[in-house]
C-alpha cells in the first residue's frame, strides 16, 4: 500500500531544494540537464503508478508521453490555439488514449500485457511516422512555450523553464499521492497482490486497471507537452519502443513501487548518460549492463534499497517480542 | 489490376510470412517450454545476418548461410549458461528487463565488432534470376526464402509430432514439473530447444540479409513484428507461430496495397481485437 | 435463497457435476460432504462463476445468476472462502479486510477518499475482526503470521463483504484441533440471516454445525437430509470407508 512516509517527504523536500539550488547556480548546459531529468522523472513516476502499484508493466509509457508531445504540438503549432488550453487538452487527450489502452489490455497478464502495451506504443509510432500532417520522420518544429509575460516571467529563460518543470513534477507527485491513497489506489494494490481475490470480493478489475492507466496518462500528457516545449521540436523517435524501455529502466533503477524512486532513477540515468557519452559512443552497452546488473542483483533500485533498509531498521526496533507462533498446536 | 499483380502480392506476403515464421517459431517454443521471454531474439537474428555477411565476403554466400546458425547457436549457448539459466524462475518483468538489457548490449557489441556502416550480402549467382510461378516471374531468391521457411515448418512439425524428443518437448510444454518427474531431463531439453531457437534466428538473419541492409538496428526492427506474431498466434505452439506469421504477412502486404497510410495501424487494430476476445492468442499451447 | 437446479458440467469425458439440484433456505447452514474427487470444489467454482456450467441454473435470492461474472455475483451478495489461502499477501491483515469491506460501502473506486480510513469501512473491519478473532492482529503483515491466523483471515475476507450467501471451502483445512474448536465458535456467532454452505471434511464440526447435509459422490447428489438421517444412512457408511464415531 502507498503511504507517504516521513522518509519520502524528507526526500521530496530535499530534492526540491537541491533542484532550486541547481537552478540558480548552474550554467545553461546544467539547466538543460536538469530540465531533462525533471521531465523524465514525471514519465517514470507515471509508470511507477501502474507498474509498481498495479503490477502493470507498461512498455508504452514513453510513447504515450510522445503522443502528448504531438497533441500539444498540433494544438499550438498547427492549429494555433492558446497554450494553457492546449496543455489542458493534451492532458485530457493523452489520458483518454491511456485509458483505452488500459481497458483493452486489462484482460491480459504477465508477458502478454507487456507485449500488448509494446505493440500499442508501436502503433502510435507508426501512425506518427507515416503521417504527413504530423511531419513524418522530419518531425514538427515551431512549438511555442507557455507565455507567462503577464506575470513578468520569461519562459524562454532556461532557468525559469526548469523551475516550471520542477513545479509540474511536484504537482504530479501530489496528484499520484492522492490517487494512490484513494479507494481506487487501494483497490489497485489489492489486485496486484491477488486478482482472483479482488474479483471474489466484487471488484471490477478491468475498470480499476483502465482508470489508473488513464490517470497515469494525464501525467504523461503534461510531461509530453513540457517535453515539446523544452526543445521546441519533436520527432517520432519519442515514440520508439526503446524509449519506453528506457523509462522502465529508469523506474527500476530508482526503485519500483516507491513513487519517489523513479525521480532518483531519472537523475541517475541522465547524469550517467552524459558522463558515459563523454568517454564512449556505446551508451547502449552501458545501459544494458547496468540493467542486467540491477535486475540480477535483486531489483530494488537505488532509492528502493535505501527505503527497504530504513524500514527494516524501524521494524526491528519497534516490534515487541510478540509470539508469532500460533497458540494452537 | 491484373491477376499477375495479385499473384505477386500473394507471393510477397507468403515470403514475408515464412521469414517471420523462422524468427517467431524459436521465440514461441522457447516461451512455451521455458516460460522465458527473450527480447534479445531480434539481436540474435541481426548477429546471424552479420556473421553471414562477414563470412560470405571471404568464402561466398553458402558458407555464410551455413556458418551463421552455428555461430548464433554458440552465442545462445554462452548466453544460456551465464544469464538465461539464472533468470528462468524470475517473473516476466525481470525477464523482459534482463533480455532488454541484453538486447541493448548486443546492439552495441555488433557496432563495436562490425562498425556502424551497413554491410551487404549479395544474392548468390545460383539463386539470382527468376522463376515462373502461377504465370508470374518471381525472384528466385525470394522463392528460396519461402522454401527455407516451409522446410523448417515441415521438419519441426515432424520432429514434434513423430519423434521421441518431440514428445518430450510437448510434455515439457504441457507440464514441465511432471515431465521431470517422469524422468525427462528437462534442463537439457530447455538447453537444446534454446540453442535450436537461436540457430533458427541465425538462419532467418542470414537468409534475410540479401533482401535488407545489414545494419545494427535490424534486430530492433524485426522484434516488434515477431512479438506481434506470437501474441496473435498464441505463445508456445507451432500452429500459433505459422498462423500468426501468415496473418501478419498478409495483412501487412495487402494492407499496404489497399490503404498505404493505414497499413501499419491495421495490424495493431487486429491485435487489439484479438486481445479483447482471446487474451491468450489464437492457439496458445495451454488452453485459451 | 440459493437455488441450484440440474447443474451439469463435464470436462471432456469426465462428468464432474451431474444434474445437481440443491436448495438452501435463507439462514440455513448446509454442509456438503463427499469423498475426494466428488466434485465439491468444482460445484463451488460454478456457483461463484469461475466455471460456467454446461446446463442448469443458479439463482441467488430469486435472481438467475447463471451467466453473471464472478464480480457481479459477489456484489449481489455471494461470498466465498477458498480451500487454499487466497489473500492479499503483501499487505497487512487490517488492509486485507478493509479492501473487502470497501466494495459494498462504495469506496473501492473513489478517487478521493481513502477506503482504508473511512469510518464505514473501519467499522466493518472492526466487526469482522471481532467475528474471526483477528482484533489483535490487524497491524501485522500476512506474511508475518501463522497459517492458522491466515486461515482466519481467509474466512474474514469472505465475511467482510457482508454477504447474504457465504460459501466456505474446507475452512479448517490444515489447522489443528484447537483451532477447529475455535472456528466452531466463530460459526455459531455468525448472523442467523446469513445463509452458509460449507464443504467440510471434519466430521465432528460438520455434524455440530449443520442444519442439513448434502452428500456428493462422483458429481451427483446421493443424499440430502438432516444430520441424524445422515448418521443412520447405510449408503453413506458404504461410500465412506468405515463409519465415524459419535462426537
Amino acid at each position: 500500500m502507498f503511504y507517504q512516509t516521513s522518509t519520502r517527504t524528507f526526500m521530496l523536500i530535499t530534492f526540491t531544494l537541491i533542484c532550486i539550488y541547481v537552478a540558480f547556480t548552474a550554467d545553461y548546459f546544467g539547466l538543460e540537464i536538469l530540465t531533462e531529468i525533471l521531465i523524465l522523472a514525471m514519465i517514470a513516476m507515471a509508470l511507477d503508478m501502474v507498474a509498481g502499484f498495479g503490477g502493470m508493466v507498461s512498455l508504452c509509457h514513453g510513447a504515450l508521453a510522445g503522443v502528448g508531445a504531438y497533441a500539444y504540438a498540433v494544438c499550438t503549432a498547427k492549429l494555433g490555439w492558446n497554450v494553457p488550453l492546449s496543455i489542458v487538452l493534451t492532458c485530457c487527450f493523452t489520458g483518454v488514449i491511456a485509458w483505452i489502452i488500459g481497458a483493452v489490455c486489462s484482460r491480459t497478464h504477465g508477458i502478454y500485457f507487456i507485449m500488448a502495451t509494446l505493440a500499442f506504443g508501436q502503433m502510435a509510432y507508426s501512425f506518427v511516422f507515416e503521417s504527413a500532417y504530423l511531419g513524418g520522420d522530419n518531425g514538427l518544429s515551431g512549438i511555442p512555450r507557455l507565455d507567462l509575460s503577464a506575470i513578468n516571467i520569461d519562459l524562454f529563460d532556461s532557468r525559469n523553464f526548469a523551475l516550471v518543470c520542477l513545479f509540474a513534477l511536484f504537482c504530479c507527485y501530489l496528484f499520484a499521492w492522492r490517487i494512490l491513497s484513494s479507494g481506487l489506489g487501494r483497490s489497485l494494490v489489492g489486485l496486484m497482490y491477488s486478482e482472483q481475490r479482488s474479483l471474489a470480493i466484487g471488484q471490477n478489475v478491468s475498470r480499476i486497471k483502465a482508470h489508473v492507466f488513464g490517470l497515469s496518462g494525464l501525467i504523461l500528457g503534461l510531461a509530453g507537452s513540457l517535453g515539446a516545449q523544452h526543445i521546441m521540436f519533436i520527432s517520432p523517435n519519442l515514440l520508439m519502443w526503446t524509449y519506453s524501455g528506457e523509462v522502465l529502466v529508469v523506474t527500476i533503477l530508482g526503485g519500483l513501487g516507491t513513487l519517489f524512486g523513479p525521480i532518483v532513477g531519472a537523475a541517475a540515468f541522465i547524469l550517467l548518460k552524459h558522463q558515459v557519452s563523454e568517454y564512449t559512443n556505446y551508451w547502449h552497452l552501458a545501459v544494458g549492463i547496468i540493467l542486467i546488473a540491477v535486475v540480477m542483483g535483486g531489483a530494488k533500485g537505488l532509492y528502493g534499497s535505501l527505503e527497504a533498509y530504513i524500514e527494516q531498521r524501524l521494524r526491528s526496533r519497534s516490534s515487541t517480542s510478540t509470539n508469532v507462533i500460533s497458540e494452537e498446536e | 489490376m491484373d491477376t499477375g499483380f495479385w499473384i505477386l502480392q500473394f507471393l510477397n506476403a507468403l515470403q514475408f510470412s515464412f521469414l517471420l515464421f523462422l524468427l517467431s517459431v524459436g521465440l514461441t517454443v522457447i516461451f512455451g517450454l521455458m516460460h522465458f521471454v527473450n527480447l534479445a531474439h531480434g539481436a540474435l537474428y541481426a548477429f546471424g545476418a552479420y556473421v553471414a555477411a562477414s563470412v560470405a565476403a571471404s568464402y561466398g554466400y553458402w558458407a555464410g548461410v551455413f556458418v551463421a546458425p552455428f555461430a548464433v547457436a554458440v552465442l545462445g549457448l554462452v548466453l544460456y549458461q551465464f544469464l538465461i539459466k539464472r533468470m528462468r524462475s524470475s517473473g516476466p518483468m525481470a525477464q523482459v528487463l534482463v533480455t532488454f538489457g541484453l538486447m541493448f548490449a548486443l546492439l552495441d557489441l555488433t557496432r563495436i565488432i562490425w562498425g556502424d556502416l551497413a554491410l551487404a550480402l549479395d544474392v548468390p549467382a545460383s539463386l539470382s534470376g527468376r522463376i515462373s510461378i502461377f504465370g508470374v516471374e518471381y525472384p528466385l531468391y525470394r522463392f528460396f526464402v519461402m522454401m527455407v521457411g516451409a522446410i523448417a515448418l515441415i521438419m519441426l512439425n515432424l520432429i514434434l509430432a513423430r519423434t521421441q524428443i518431440g514428445a518430450m518437448i510437448r510434455a515439457g510444454v504441457d507440464n514441465d514439473k511432471m515431465a521431470s518427474c517422469l524422468g525427462i531431463n528437462v534442463e537439457r531439453l530447455f538447453f537444446i530447444v534454446f540453442c535450436v531457437g537461436c540457430a533458427l534466428a541465425g538462419i532467418a538473419g542470414a537468409v534475410a540479409a540479401p533482401l535488407l541492409s545489414v545494419v545494427p538496428e535490424m534486430g530492433l526492427e524485426i522484434l516488434i513484428p515477431t512479438l506481434i506474431v506470437i501474441v496473435i498466434g498464441g505463445l508456445g505452439s507451432l500452429k500459433g507461430a505459422i498462423t500468426g506469421s501468415l496473418i501478419y504477412g498478409f495483412v501487412q502486404t495487402f494492407g499496404a496495397v489497399f490503404a498505404p497510410q493505414f497499413a501499419s495501424v491495421v495490424i495493431y487494430v487486429l491485435l487489439a481485437l484479438i486481445l479483447i476476445t482471446k487474451p491468450n492468442g489464437l492457439f496458445p499451447s495451454r488452453g485459451g | 435463497m440459493l437455488e441450484v437446479a440440474k447443474l451439469s458440467k463435464h470436462f471432456g469425458a469426465l462428468h464432474v457435476t451431474r444434474d445437481v439440484t440443491i436448495n438452501v433456505k435463507k439462514g440455513e447452514r448446509r454442509v456438503i460432504l463427499g469423498p475426494n474427487g466428488a466434485g465439491k470444489t468444482t460445484l463451488f467454482n460454478q456457483l461463484v462463476g469461475v466455471f460456467s456450467p454446461d446446463s442448469g441454473t443458479i439463482k441467488i435470492d430469486g435472481k438467475d445468476v447463471t451467466n453473471w461474472s464472478v464480480e457481479e455475483r459477489a456484489k449481489h451478495g455471494l461470498s466465498r472462502s477458498y480451500q487454499q489461502n487466497t489473500l492479499f499477501d503483501g499487505l497487512k491483515i487490517g488492509e486485507n479486510l478493509a479492501l473487502a469491506a470497501s466494495v459494498n460501502t462504495g469506496h473501492s473506486m473513489s478517487m478521493w477518499r481513502d477506503s482504508l480510513t473511512t469510518p464505514d469501512v473501519m467499522a466493518i473491519v472492526r466487526d469482522t475482526a471481532a467475528q474471526v478473532d483477528l482484533t489483535h492482529h490487524l497491524d501485522k503483515y500476512v506474511t508475518d503470521v501463522s497459517y492458522g491466523i491466515r486461515r482466519q483471515l481467509e474466512v474474514g475476507l469472505a465475511l467482510a463483504t457482508q454477504p447474504s450467501v457465504l460459501l466456505m471451502d474446507e475452512p479448517t483445512s490444515g489447522v489443528g484441533p484447537k483451532m477447529i474448536h475455535a472456528f466452531h465458535h466463530v460459526l455459531k456467532r455468525l448472523p442467523s440471516e446469513l445463509t452458509i454452505v460449507i464443504i467440510e471434511h471434519d466430521m465432528s464440526l460438520a455434524f455440530d454445525v449443520a442444519d442439513s447435509m448434502t452428500v456428493l459422490n462422483q458429481g451427483e447428489v446421493v443424499f440430502e437430509g438432516s444430520p441424524d438421517e445422515a448418521k443412520s444412512s447405510r449408503l453413506l457408511q458404504e461410500i465412506y470407508l468405515g463409519t465415524w464415531e459419535d462426537a
